[in-house]
């Protein structure tokens, strides 16, 4: 069987001539998805490649099936949270406190070799009508229990930041490969046509550890990739330069578009040519919305307050109002109809190991006094504000980290090492379970035991949620029928609302 | 990652599926069958597909994929409908695609051996085509009823050659020079011309870096720099260059130490690799796991268009590709390392070292008369005897090699008051990795504040005696630490207190001294519990110790400048005696492979002996095969002349590389599950050609420059257009966007800016923060240093450059056979408003007013051919001066630079 190229144009010339803005794309595609066969079973499922109009490569596409949420925000904390100080309640842990941890006494680990079960320094606390347990880390956070959908079985398949955030990003440790957000807006493009279709928002301090490969379009057209800028960063490249008078800025975009229309004529039809003279277009209206967007000078200070983006004058309310800012721009997007923001806490520019991210295995408890306390009441605040807004009817929030810690301290140190073998995402909003916990560790935490959800599964989970079948959203690329969630992955229907 | 390919969803279709589609098919047929169903091919016959290598009209299995349905049928079926899923389901339902079957070497057509076949002929009284690829397309497109595209002028002509042999435009003389000349064969002069500039090897030696995923980073979260890497890039733009046989090219880069070029296994190592080291055993086995596929992967998808990474978990779903053969072939490089190797000492740095070695020699003679004569005790000559005492002027570790980012040196005991060390020297072969210069960091637990002369760069600074030193701030404590600028095999620590023999004070004289891959995870590598008790009576320094101090001031003087001399040519002697790096492996003996059950490399199976793959004359090995003549043999087995692959896969990419898409759209696919080639007599005609030729790929690129095919107009005609929109008969040259490299030096290069300077270590496109991690921040202003061809921009995985990386520029982490061709806002944003492009365009104008004045309209012309190597139509020259007269010339120059025709291929 023949397959198309990864480089041939996204739709056939003939189409953008005869659909003008290929509907007909839109339209058929539609019918395909309704007329799809039953899921009943894995294997054999013909992929359903969205068809992507190169003149709009973001306008909206259908799903394969009825969404949940039309919007996803990804809250990814760089670093490794430890779930045992944050979400994952464990009395055991607190009983056994400075004994090894049984059957695993010579375990070597990331960096080495183990101490003694540790409990966490921050006391757990029952919360919301649900009573559950929360530590007093994350005390905003913690108010909304009831909102917050736990998945405590977590389980990734290295121990290493780099592959573990490839992992999350992109459903692959190796680099290269296309991330969620880039499947995502390939697959469905976005509802606004005059903001990117998937914002990346870098954490005030710097680039997550794997920098850009967490929202890279790796194979995916470059279309698809995560445009990059935060509250405090603007697109690059965006504002008109400093140097050219707006006039002439104007008269000279008109004359390039003059140009390119005469030049077109020499090629009637010709999709590829009419697609760059479309994206100008779109890069003008750009021009004007995203500044917009972007400026939060018209939040009320009820709202600056509510984010926590009100403070000052220490390291950690500098830090936390410029986290809280970003957050706040994830919001706006959201309300503009973005598809796909993904919203970073933790950096590894400017300071590495515990400083400037979760990677606690020195001095966890003195890493995340900041830590905590910069993650909390921004975040809080932005579900607060997407619910009471109505925007979690639609959107889905996914709040993860590469993996989680080790409930023993590390030997010698006062802090714990990597561990990819159970750890705790959260998920709220559209299509999921509120005030529920998915899934367990064992007594102590080290690995997930009952309900196991592999980074496969929650991938899964999260393009079922917004109408798409994991195994049939494809991609071909040097010889293979790519997926995000390669072989495997099966959608967590225990947590569906 | 485990790269099961297991369930591909290659799949069988539904039968849920066709009955629905089928009845829909019915309905949609009848309601408008004429606007969808193709005149030229009213039924769809797998078999045709196959042999046009055309997606079949109709596919069900992949409706996405069907012609039809994403191309022909779309704009049609917007009117009428549901109509068309229908056609899709009904054509494939009279079509039942067969079980998959593993194809064998004989039904497969890629693995069958090349045969020529014969040059089509014209009918009788026609003029018989002067170039067979002519032959072969015309006779492909007569049989749809279509004609070629009539020739394209000479102007287009020579700025499509310019662009997809040189990656540029030409000059407006090249231009003239070629329009005005009148011999018969001109452009095929203008070919040979094309083919031997210098600038040929730099454009399509970017085509090969992107077949086998160089970068010159490590790529994962450290993503560290590969300082010798770029030679690699060097050895493939002159192979290009240098028309070296493609089966040269091959072995060399599988096994070039072995053949006289050690630089071209940068292939092997060119990958990424994760450098972060664990004790955990499984990570560092996956990690090492994942090395080994991705040498074994690059080669079966660069080489052979076989997709072997697939067999990593399994026997190969749909290509005869064992599991086990997965492991034979991992065997083939199983003595394989990342890292940089020495590479032969040129012979004028050998001659200054022989001559350096010389002066040496005198001095030390003429010094000889000063040297304190040894001490040596008998106990250091006794059998297992402890090592000598600590020393005051050096003292030398052995180690067993220990592969080390970090080396701490902490003091104990010293022989009074606070610890000194004058240089801590670590050497990993015959380089001290220790030395700042190399790029290592050094930090101590203190250092005894006051003293410029004892801080702690001086620890790690080159340079010897108390003048250059550290002193810790602790009595009879404190440690140093560095770090290097990536892990190290290091074998050998030399430390002393005062390497010139004045001081005697100072000194550890109980010491451990620990490494380790990542901080924290210490191991200890020596320590003073070996040696004898210090005791400062008997000290023997190991090297010369000079006095002046006992003899006339005269004497003393010439001594002192005689050592001083000998100081400074020992270390020109260092400097020099360094060896050239290439990035190009290190090999080392391998113990026995063995299969690992589902690709998990804690799950080792039966031990595999390495051999080639079965599917053509293979080649097995003893288990213990010396590690070179594995992969030389593995060389000559893919550059064998017969082999069925290495040829058509070859051809197929240069032709690509021409036209935009291979004969075979999968390039880097041969195998069943790849497409079928669109003129599988071109391929294989071709292919057969290039090898009785001797692999000659400037030949090959002869032939098809010089084709009237390749030299159709591009401008898209009725009815071909309706057959055959995609163009894969060829009926038309393909028009194409440039890739980003392109852009780039097209940019430079019309603005006058471009520095031509070839080969060498790259420049930067980011300003990079080194520290355990590296960061890398895209660079916006531009000077001089950043204007030579992209290709040679440091090439970093995960990052890309603030303006072209939107253009499908791929990042070198993963092999990229063919790029995607996007089109972005952000691509429009970047070219319009960026620095480097305003700084180009006005560059730019500065040329155009120097070479025509202050009159718009010449101006504009002089624009025109300087950006699009034509004239302005009246039209177009009216516009342009109306916006020079009000805007100047730097805002056509900007629009000229993002103008289409400027960045598309005519």
């Amino acid at each position: 069987m023949t397959t198309p190229p990864a480089h041939e144009p996204l739709l056939d010339r003939r189409q953008f001539l005869d659909s003008g803005i290929g509907l007909g794309a839109i339209a058929l595609h539609h019918l395909l998805s309704r007329q799809d066969p039953q899921p009943a079973s894995i294997a054999g499922k013909p992929p359903l490649r969205p068809a992507i109009d190169p003149g709009r490569p973001y306008a909206p596409r259908p799903p394969h099936f009825a969404p949940r949420a039309k919007n996803v925000v990804v809250i990814f904390c760089s670093g490794a949270v430890s779930h045992l100080d944050t979400f994952d309640y464990k009395p055991e842990l607190i009983r056994r406190h400075g004994q090894p941890l049984p059957g695993n006494e010579k375990l070597i680990t990331f960096q080495g070799e183990q101490g003694a079960l540790t409990q966490s320094p921050w006391p757990f606390r029952p919360r919301g009508q649900s009573g559950k347990m929360i530590s007093e880390l994350l005390p905003h956070l913690a108010t909304l229990a009831d909102e917050l959908c736990f998945v405590h079985s977590m389980q990734g398949k290295t121990n290493t930041h780099g592959p573990g955030e490839n992992f999350l990003s992109t459903g692959q440790t190796l680099d290269g490969f296309p991330s969620l957000g880039a499947w995502v807006t390939y697959a469905l493009g976005s509802a606004d046509q005059s903001l990117p279709a998937y914002v990346a928002i870098p954490d005030p301090r710097g680039k997550p550890q794997n920098s850009v490969n967490n929202w890279a379009p790796g194979f995916l057209p470059a279309t698809f990739q995560g445009t990059e800028f935060s509250a405090n960063q603007p697109i690059r490249n965006l504002a008109r330069p400093v140097d050219v008078a707006a006039d002439t800025d104007a008269d000279t975009r008109a004359f390039l578009q003059r140009l390119n229309q005469r030049h077109a004529q020499r090629f009637p039809g010709d999709t590829e040519l009419a697609a760059r003279i479309a994206s100008h277009e779109l890069a003008a209206r750009m021009q004007l919305t995203v500044p917009a967007v972007a400026d939060l000078g018209s939040e009320p200070a009820h709202i600056l307050e509510l984010y926590g983006a009100d403070g000052g004058g220490s390291p950690m309310l500098d830090l936390r109002t410029a986290y809280a800012r970003n957050c706040i721009l994830a919001r706006r997007l959201v309300e503009q109809g973005v598809r796909f923001v993904q919203l970073f806490n933790g950096a590894y520019q400017t300071g590495g190991e515990g400083v400037s991210n979760w990677d606690g295995h020195k001095d966890l408890q003195a890493q995340y006094s900041l830590h905590g306390p910069v993650l909390d009441k921004p975040t809080a605040g932005l579900l607060i504000d997407l619910q009471q807004r109505g925007l979690l009817e639609d959107t889905l929030v996914v709040w993860c980290t590469e993996f989680g810690r080790m409930p023993t301290f590390q030997k010698g140190a006062l802090g714990r090492d990597h561990n990819q073998n159970g750890f705790t995402c959260w998920l709220a909003g559209a299509g999921v379970r509120r005030g529920c916990s998915y899934g367990a560790t064992d007594e102590f935490g080290y690995q997930a035991v009952e309900n196991v959800v592999t980074v496969h599964d929650l991938h899964a989970t999260i393009l079922h949620l917004l109408g798409l079948d994991h195994e049939r959203l494809t991609h071909y690329h040097n010889g293979l029928e790519r997926r995000l969630t390669d072989v495997a992955g099966r959608v967590v229907r225990g947590i569906l609302a | 990652m485990t790269a099961d390919c297991a369930r591909r969803y290659r799949g069988e279709k539904s039968p849920a599926a066709t009955t629905f589609l089928a009845q829909h098919a019915i309905a949609a047929a009848a309601a408008s069958p004429a606007r969808w169903i193709d005149a030229e091919r009213p039924t769809v016959q797998r078999g045709t597909c196959r042999r046009t290598g055309m997606a079949p009209a109709l596919d069900l299995m992949h409706p996405m994929r069907s012609r039809s349905l994403a191309t022909v049928t779309f704009g049609a079926l917007l009117r009428t409908g549901a109509a068309c899923l229908g056609l899709a389901a009904a054509a494939a339902a009279q079509s039942p695609p067969p079980a998959p079957a593993i194809p064998s070497p004989t039904t497969h057509w890629a693995f069958r051996p090349v045969q020529r076949p014969p040059v089509p002929t014209t009918a009788p009284g026609t003029t018989p085509f002067a170039n067979a690829i002519d032959a072969f397309v015309a006779t492909r497109l007569a049989h749809d009823h279509l004609q070629p595209s009539q020739q394209a002028d000479r102007v287009t002509l020579i700025r499509r050659l310019w662009l997809v042999v040189l990656g540029m435009p030409p000059t407006p003389d090249d231009v003239d020079a070629f329009v005005a000349d009148a011999a018969p064969l001109a452009f095929e002069r203008l070919v040979d011309r094309a083919l031997a500039d210098p600038r040929y090897g730099e454009r399509w030696a970017r085509h090969w870096l992107d077949v086998v995923r160089f970068a010159e980073t490590n790529g994962f979260e450290t993503n560290r720099e590969r300082p010798a890497a770029w030679r690699f890039r060097d050895y493939v733009i002159t192979a290009f260059n240098d028309d070296l046989p493609y089966d040269r090219f091959v072995k060399e880069q599988l096994a070039g130490d072995a053949l006289g070029n050690d630089i071209a296994t940068g292939f092997l190592v060119g990958g990424p690799v994760d450098i972060v080291g664990s004790p955990d055993p499984v990570l560092t086995a996956q990690q090492r796991a994942d090395e080994l596929d991705d040498m074994v992967s690059t080669t079966g998808t660069a080489f052979l268009g076989l997709t072997i990474g697939c067999a990593r978990c399994h026997t190969h779903k749909f290509d005869p590709i064992a599991h086990r053969e997965y492991y034979a072939m991992a065997a083939m490089f199983a003595g394989v390392k990342h890292g940089e190797r020495a590479l032969p000492m040129p012979a004028a740095q050998v001659l200054e070292l022989t001559e350096l070695d010389a002066r040496i020699q005198t001095l030390e003679q003429q010094l000889a008369p000063f040297v304190v004569a040894p001490v040596v005790t008998a106990a250091a000559n006794a059998p297992g005897a402890l090592r000598p005492p600590v020393d005051f002027a050096r003292n030398e570790e052995r180690l067993a090699p220990v592969d080390a980012r970090f080396v701490r040196f902490t003091v104990l005991a010293t022989s009074g008051a606070e610890p000194c060390l004058d240089e801590l020297e670590v050497w990993a072969g015959d380089r001290n990795v220790a030395l700042a210069e190399n790029g290592a960091k050094a930090t101590a637990s203190s250092t005894l504040p006051g003293y410029a002369i004892h801080q702690i760069a001086h620890v790690h600074d080159g340079r010897v005696g108390n003048e250059h030193s550290w002193i810790a701030n602790e009595v009879g404590g404190g440690w140093v630490q560095l770090e290097f600028a990536k892990a190290e095999r290091i074998d050998r620590i030399v430390w002393g207190r005062d390497r010139l023999g004045r001081c005697r004070d100072r000194l550890p004289t109980s010491y451990r001294i620990e490494a380790a891959i990542e901080s924290g995870a210490w191991q200890l590598v020596a320590s003073s519990e070996d040696r004898q008790p210090f005791a400062d009576a008997i000290q023997a320094p190991p090297g010369p110790v000079y006095r002046f101090d006992d003899v006339p001031p005269a004497a003393a003087a010439q001594g002192r400048q005689w050592l001083a001399e000998l100081q400074q040519v020992q270390q020109q002697h260092k400097a020099k005696a360094e060896p050239p790096m290439a990035y190009a492996g290190t090999f080392v003996e391998p113990g026995p492979t063995f299969r690992m059950h589902r690709g998990d490399p804690m799950q080792p199976r039966e031990a595999v002996a390495p051999a080639t793959l079965e599917l053509f004359a293979p080649i097995t090995l003893p288990p213990d095969a010396p590690e070179r003549q594995r992969r030389l043999r593995l060389a000559e087995w893919i550059a064998s002349a017969d082999h069925p692959l290495t040829a058509r896969v070859l051809v197929n990419r240069v032709w690509q590389h021409h036209f935009g898409t291979g004969l075979v759209s999968t390039p880097s696919d041969f195998g069943k599950n790849g497409a079928r080639p669109s003129h599988p007599d071109l391929l294989d005609w071709l292919a057969s050609e290039f090898t009785a030729g001797g692999f000659r790929i400037k030949a090959l690129q002869r032939q098809i420059l010089t084709s009237a095919t390749w030299r159709q107009a591009s401008a898209p005609r009725e009815p071909a257009l309706a057959v055959d929109a995609d163009d894969r008969l060829l009926w038309r040259f393909p028009p194409r966007r440039l890739e980003a490299e392109a852009i780039r030096d097209s940019m430079l290069a019309v603005s006058g800016a471009l520095d031509p300077s070839r080969g060498g270590p790259g420049f930067s496109l980011f300003d990079v923060d080194r520290e355990n991690v590296y960061h890398y921040h895209q660079k916006e202003d531009f000077g001089p240093a950043e204007a030579r061809r992209m290709v040679y921009a440091l090439k970093v995985r995960m990052e890309q450059d603030a303006v072209f990386g939107a253009f499908d520029c791929p990042d070198g982490s993963l092999v990229m056979p063919a790029r995607s061709v996007s089109t972005t806002p952000l691509q429009a944003l970047n070219l319009w408003n960026s620095r480097f492009v305003l700084q180009q365009s006005s560059r730019l104008a500065d040329r155009v007013r120097a070479a025509a004045g202050l009159d718009a309209e010449t101006q504009v012309r002089a624009a025109w051919r300087f950006v699009l190597q034509r004239l302005p139509t009246s039209d177009e020259a009216a516009d342009a001066a109306a916006l020079v007269a009000t805007c100047g010339p730097p805002a056509l120059c900007r629009a000229l630079l993002n103008a289409n025709e400027f960045l598309f291929l005519p």
